[in-house]
């Protein structure tokens, strides 16, 4: 089989007046003479023996496919870039000001806490590196943890940010949170008047709060 | 003057002996002066690995006790001149190692050879301890399972804490060895990938080690694997002994299937 492919140009138009139409043409024939002629709505026999005079391509009534422009598909990346830098400027502004309510004796700590190793921490725990499996890490304070946590967290403070494999076994205020809610997204446990709050610092996700 | 290397695993049974066997082996066939010393007092078993168990004549315990020097402990391997090796005692338990002991036995054996390859015992106590304080780097051998993978962790923590060099405010230079990778089984997803691994133990990966049914039989023969030369596990340890010697051998991915025509063939037939 051989084939080939070719862009053309296509001119769409309805008829309302044929003689319009007829001087539209005459006037404008060395613009449209390559174009293919699309014409919706119905036309009568003076028309198709005009353009068949005139030598020019028409189709009627039909529905040619078009691709989306460049410019389209440049504006759709461009909002899903957007889209995702807000997203992040989001995790961001939440860090900071999470952060910024971190305070009282804080701890600022980038050491991996691997199996075995039991982290007790008076006061406020910012912490920028994974919790392993089989660690455990406590504070009386508030805590962040930027990276996956895999081991145990014994939490006693206002809120605690962090990411959980399904793995870890997270308790705040000596109640087990479930680790759906934490799993593969960076989300936000707060007491508040005496119930747990778990909210998604992502949009996107869905808010349980 | 050499460099210690202990390889630990935590969990027993990942293949650290084989390792040690096969490694040592390796970097003597790249033409450095090796020796490899049993640390796992009370349950030896790199004897009978290396093929030497009958020429044990003094082991570690009365070398520290110094009953013997450590020229008569030494025993000279088979198949490899630069290779020598050191056994543990049989009889006696780890609660006879000090770190004094030790300390000398290592330092001595360190002035001699370019690499100390020490095999650690499994599992966290008194004996690891002693194999790791005076390491200049470690070797960490895990399969890829979560068990193997959480016991190396808390053993690479230990490592950090207890070690000599950190007490001195050094580092010890940590490599990874992942052994008994089934790439099929990776493929599918019931096997940890060696990316997954690294992310939860972020050290440096050393080389991949494929399951390889040879090296059983390599091991009830004391010839170690690395000496047969159609072996997948014996070229994946020739490759990572290349490395520990400074040679620049790029990392092959033992976690993608064979499927070959060849090989399926092959596969029939055995």
């Amino acid at each position: 089989m051989q084939s080939k492919q070719y862009s053309i140009k296509v001119y769409e138009c309805s008829i309302e007046d044929e003689t319009e139409f007829m001087l539209f043409f005459d006037v404008n024939y060395t613009l449209f003479k390559d174009h293919l002629i699309l014409i919706h709505g119905d036309i009568s026999d003076t028309i198709k023996e005009y353009l068949n005079s005139k030598s020019l391509t028409f189709l009627n009534n039909i529905n040619l496919p078009k691709g989306r422009t460049r410019k389209a598909l440049e504006r759709d990346l461009a909002h899903e870039k957007r889209e995702s830098e807000i997203d992040h400027i989001i995790a961001q502004t939440e860090l900071v000001k999470l952060s910024n309510r971190l305070g009282n004796n804080l701890t600022v700590l980038d050491n991996m806490i691997r199996s075995g190793r039991e982290l007790s921490v008076e006061g406020d725990l910012l912490l920028l590196n994974r919790v392993n499996s089989g660690a455990l890490v406590k504070t009386t304070g508030n805590l962040i943890i930027t990276q996956l946590v895999e081991g145990a967290i014994r939490c006693g403070g206002n809120f605690m940010m962090l990411t959980a494999s399904h793995k870890a076994n997270v308790i705040f205020h000596g109640v087990e949170v479930d680790n759906k809610f934490l799993v593969d997204k960076l989300s936000r446990v707060e007491l508040k008047n005496n119930e747990i709050v778990i909210t998604p610092v992502f949009k996107k996700e869905i808010n349980w709060a | 003057m050499g460099i210690i290397i202990a390889v630990i695993s935590g969990k027993g049974g990942v293949g650290k002996t084989t390792a040690v066997a096969n490694l040592g082996l390796g970097v003597a066939m790249n033409d450095k002066t090796c020796v490899v010393v049993d640390f796992d007092i009370g349950q030896r078993n790199l004897d009978m690995i290396l093929g030497l168990e009958n020429r044990v004549v003094y082991d570690m315990v009365q070398v520290m006790e110094g009953e013997a020097t450590v020229k008569q402990a030494l025993i000279r391997s088979k198949v490899n001149n630069n290779l020598q090796f050191l056994a543990a005692s049989q009889s006696k338990d780890k609660s006879v190692l000090n770190s004094d002991k030790v300390y000398k036995l290592v330092k001595e054996l360190k002035e001699t050879f370019d690499y100390v390859i020490l095999d650690s015992p499994a599992g966290i106590e008194s004996g690891f301890e002693h194999t790791i304080e005076f390491a200049d780097a470690a070797i960490i051998v895990v399969n890829p399972e979560v068990s193997s993978i959480r016991d190396a962790d808390r053993a690479i923590g230990i490592l950090d804490s207890k070690s000599q060099k950190v007490k001195d405010g050094e580092e010890v230079a940590k490599y990874l060895v992942i052994n008994r990778i089934v790439a099929n089984m990776v493929e599918s997803g019931e096997m940890l990938n060696s990316e997954d691994i690294l992310d939860i133990l972020s050290i440096k990966l050393v080389g991949k080690v494929p399951e390889d049914k040879g090296v059983i039989d390599a091991s009830n023969q004391g010839k170690p694997v690395i000496l047969d030369k159609n072996s997948i596990a014996g070229q994946a340890y020739k490759r990572i002994s290349a490395r520990l010697c400074g040679k620049k051998v790029e990392m092959k991915n033992v976690e993608v299937s064979d499927s070959s025509l060849f090989t399926k063939i092959k596969g029939i037939f055995r």
